[in-house]
């Protein structure tokens, strides 16, 4: 009897300890459109936290920004000249122009074109 | 006989100016022309480093930076946090641990398209070399591969594959996960460039 406890308990223990590996394995991606944003700012001013070497601020964090719309392709659009933002999806009903308000994840700043870009984004206004 | 001098040396000077005036602008133009420039901001550099009957170690980049001259000059920027990962958890070891991406947050390359011509190139894919540096985790690495290169509707469109070791960027892989990840990292990208003046 004892022994059929033990081997229960043992049980208990060794698939608690897998599911949990399992899990922190295979562990969600973060949910960009959930999460708060670490700043709400206007989109020229991404840039300067690459100029002012404090990327750490913002790198791999969920930022909102504002911006006009200066340039649409099938899943970015960049705002004020200064900011790309990416899209999982093709996007649609967007106008050049547009005043649009954006969070998504900020993956760094791009030399080639002096963009900050950032990836995962949702349109919030 | 002296007007008619006088005119003959204005329509002269007229013809040498308007010369002149001619290869100044055919000058300016052949620089502009020599300039073209293709671009994207969104290409795509596809990484694989699978070992077989383990977990598959991939990941997808698509807002990758490029720019191709129509002298052949090629140059592409990546955002090593732009790398998306079918593992959440891989995805952090990976900027974490092995690319640190926080310390080194983009890949570049710097090249040439061998003997591009521009003019040369069709809707059918062209093989060419492509020689150039490319830098990653702080290391420069001399490569040389081929691209795939042709031009529909103004667009030009550049593939290319390629493999990297990791040792060749200082990233050393731990000998628990070595067995998981293979030696030889196969990268194949692939630009849509669009001309911009």
């Amino acid at each position: 009897m004892k022994k059929q406890v033990k081997i229960v308990i043992a049980l208990v223990f060794v698939s608690l300890g897998l599911y949990f590996a399992y899990n922190y394995m295979y562990q969600d991606h973060r949910d960009i459109k959930a999460e708060k944003a670490v700043v709400l700012i206007p989109a020229s001013e991404l840039i300067s936290y690459f100029n002012e070497n404090n990327s750490k601020k913002v790198l791999n964090k969920t930022v909102q920004v504002s911006g006009i719309i200066t340039e649409i392709n099938t899943k970015n659009i960049i705002l004020d000249d200064k900011v790309q933002c990416s899209f999982d999806s093709v996007l649609k009903n967007l106008n050049l122009n547009e005043t649009i308000i954006v969070k998504g994840r900020c993956i760094g700043f791009d030399e080639l074109f002096e963009v900050v870009k950032m990836d995962q984004s949702s349109i919030i206004k | 006989m002296g007007r008619r001098w006088a005119f003959r040396k204005l329509k002269i000077n007229v013809m040498k100016n308007l010369l002149l005036v001619i290869i100044f602008l055919s000058s300016i133009f052949s620089i502009v022309n020599a300039q073209e420039k293709f671009i994207t901001k969104s290409g795509e550099i596809n990484f694989e480093a699978s070992v077989p009957s383990f977990e598959e170690v991939k990941a997808k980049n698509n807002d990758v930076s490029a720019i191709l001259t129509s002298n052949g000059e090629f140059a592409s920027l990546a955002l090593i946090k732009g790398f998306r990962f079918k593992v959440a958890l891989m995805e952090e070891h990976f900027n974490e641990n092995y690319a640190e991406s926080s310390k080194y947050p983009k890949a570049t390359f710097k090249g040439k398209v061998m003997a591009f011509d521009i003019t040369g190139l069709s809707t059918d894919d062209k093989e060419y070399v492509v020689i150039g540096m490319v830098n990653m985790h702080g290391v420069d690495k001399k490569i040389e591969t081929k691209a795939l290169i042709r031009k529909v509707g103004g667009i030009i469109f550049l593939d290319t594959q390629f493999v990297l070791k990791p040792e060749d960027f200082n990233i050393n892989i731990p000998n628990v996960v070595s067995s998981k990840i293979a030696e030889e990292i196969h990268i194949s990208t692939s630009f849509e460039l669009k001309g911009k003046l």
